[in-house]
């Protein structure tokens, strides 16, 4: 695991005086520092420090376990655990590539503070945005950071730990586009967003084999909080680069189950280094239904929808799954007809699909926007190495 | 999960309690519970800490007793919140209870292509 060096002061870059022997600093590690002095020539000096590449994920399922989390950092490789050594409780995931952080870490009230005052933790009030913003600035920039602890169980703020600034930091959470500073941090974003009747049904899956709860607790749960929900993390939906809307099905009339999702994949058009995935053909609208000759599926089937819409007066492109995946092969004749997936090889979203086909949502549209929006992250960090290694040539040839 | 109904078996119970209340790998508690159930009582065993099983109790109880006072408040909603917040912090406990339970396979997940790993499909 690559080292990273503690800046007290904020990473910057400078001209320097020439020196009177021109050489030049190889690469250190992760910081790619170029600087180089010639001899009786003004001197250069190309900072073009690797800096972090911030991710950006709205979602209410609590921290850093979810499910979305560990298909992304899958495909990055490796898997993400917490930091050894530290706070047993703590929220943060690091693995080979990637950490990531849970937003409820800036909590500026904790549990017994949110009681006196009356306040949800979906209100900005328990949260310190200003230091949000530091510390996602600082460890973008290259520099570590004490961030602080949540501790979900005991529902204190626990001693700081050490974040020390990875190649792709996930900050996920509540409220990581609320605060429009923090939002230009990021390099990409997504919100997850749950309709209240899957979020019910699924929260009666969580909820109901725990003592206590019973189906009026459940709903009294979803209802006091759909207030706060609505006014604070709800409107980050416009800010998102992609959303994940899930929706029950349209296939089986009445379903309550929650098992056969309409899962859509809500793309916004125009970003940076993200080109949105299409079928067939790319702006035009398609209805798709691939079972039929070539490929039997059992009930209730899979239906796909593909077209321009508008969102929040956002330009954005949908890609819509409702129904669910129940061979290998329904998935591999899908993804061989999805285009500008960003795969590195035929079949990899499939296999992606597998080695997590324990994960819930693996049969149906989350799993697979998930993993293709875990891909797309990939294409995008990739294009920001490549941007930065021929900025970096090209301003070495000055 | 699992849930037998025995009507009145309460020497057994005592007996599969002792044995089962055996503290887990980590540290935490399988829970048995007494639930009242048609035809007798059923025994079920939660995965959840029992810390936490009984802060979500405690949670809920709290939070009817808030919201009886007055439905619309601040404080009503920040009781229901804590409610969720426990609820899904012994959700991840009860998970990561599940994943941490064999080493192998916990092994396995992170070195596939090491001997003890390897499956072969014919």
């Amino acid at each position: 695991m690559a080292s990273c060096t503690i800046h007290t002061a904020p990473y910057s870059c400078s001209i320097s005086r020439p020196a009177a022997k021109a050489f030049s600093l190889g690469f250190h590690q992760r910081h790619q520092q170029l600087i180089f002095f010639g001899s009786g020539r003004r001197s250069a000096v190309v900072c073009s420090a690797e800096k972090t590449v911030v991710i950006g994920l709205a979602a209410d399922s609590g921290c850093g376990k979810s499910t979305f989390m560990r298909r992304l950092t899958s495909v990055f490789g490796g898997a993400a655990e917490p930091p050894r050594g530290g706070n047993p409780d703590s929220n943060t995931l690091i693995s080979d590539t990637t950490t990531v952080i849970c937003l409820d870490d800036y909590h500026s009230l904790d549990r017994t503070g949110r009681k006196e005052k009356g306040v949800t933790a979906l209100d900005p009030r328990a949260n310190d945005f200003d230091l949000m913003y530091e510390q996602v600035k600082a460890i973008k920039d290259g520099v570590a950071v004490e961030k602080p602890i949540y501790n979900h169980v005991t529902g204190l703020l626990d001693p700081p730990e050490l974040i020390k600034p990875p190649k792709i930091l996930v900050i996920e959470g509540l409220h990581p586009m609320y605060d429009s500073r923090v939002r230009d941090l990021l390099d990409f974003s997504i919100y997850l967003d749950i309709s209240n009747e899957v979020k019910f049904a699924w929260k009666i899956q969580r909820d109901m084999a725990e003592r206590g709860h019973s189906l009026e607790s459940i709903k009294a749960s979803i209802e006091a909080r759909k207030p706060d929900f609505d006014a604070y993390i709800d409107p980050q939906k416009q800010y998102a680069d992609a959303v994940i809307e899930v929706l029950p099905t349209q296939l089986i009339p009445d379903d309550d189950e929650g098992k056969v999702l309409r899962v859509r994949l809500i793309m916004k058009e125009g970003v940076k280094r993200f080109a949105p995935i299409y079928l067939f053909d790319e702006g035009s609208t398609i209805s798709w239904i691939p079972c039929g000759r070539k490929l039997t599926c059992s009930y209730p089937g899979i239906k796909f929808f593909y077209g321009p819409e508008t969102y929040f007066s956002n330009e954005v492109s949908v890609v819509e799954m409702d129904g669910k995946f129940d061979r290998l092969d329904e998935l591999i004749y899908v993804e061989s007809h999805l285009s500008n997936l960003s795969t590195k090889f035929y079949g990899e979203v499939t296999q992606q699909m597998l080695k997590h086909s324990d994960f819930p949502g693996s049969n149906n549209g989350t799993g697979l926007f998930q993993t293709i929006v875990g891909l797309k992250i990939r294409d995008l960090y990739e294009q920001i190495v490549a941007e930065r290694a021929a900025a970096s040539a090209a301003a070495a040839k000055v | 999960m699992a849930a037998t109904s025995f009507p009145g078996a309460v020497k057994g119970l005592v007996s599969a309690k002792a044995r089962l209340s055996e503290p887990l790998r980590g540290g935490s508690r399988s829970l048995l519970v007494l639930y009242p159930r048609r035809g007798g009582m059923a025994l079920v065993a939660s995965a959840t800490p029992l810390e936490l099983s009984e802060k979500v109790a405690e949670s809920i109880k709290n939070a009817e007793e808030t919201c009886a006072g007055d439905a619309a408040s601040g404080e009503c909603a920040a009781a229901w919140d804590e409610v969720e917040e426990l609820s899904a912090a012994a959700s991840h406990a009860r998970d990561k209870l599940k994943a941490n339970s064999d080493p192998l396979d916990n092994y396995c997940n992170d070195n596939p292509e090491t001997d003890e790993c390897r499956t072969y499909d014919d």
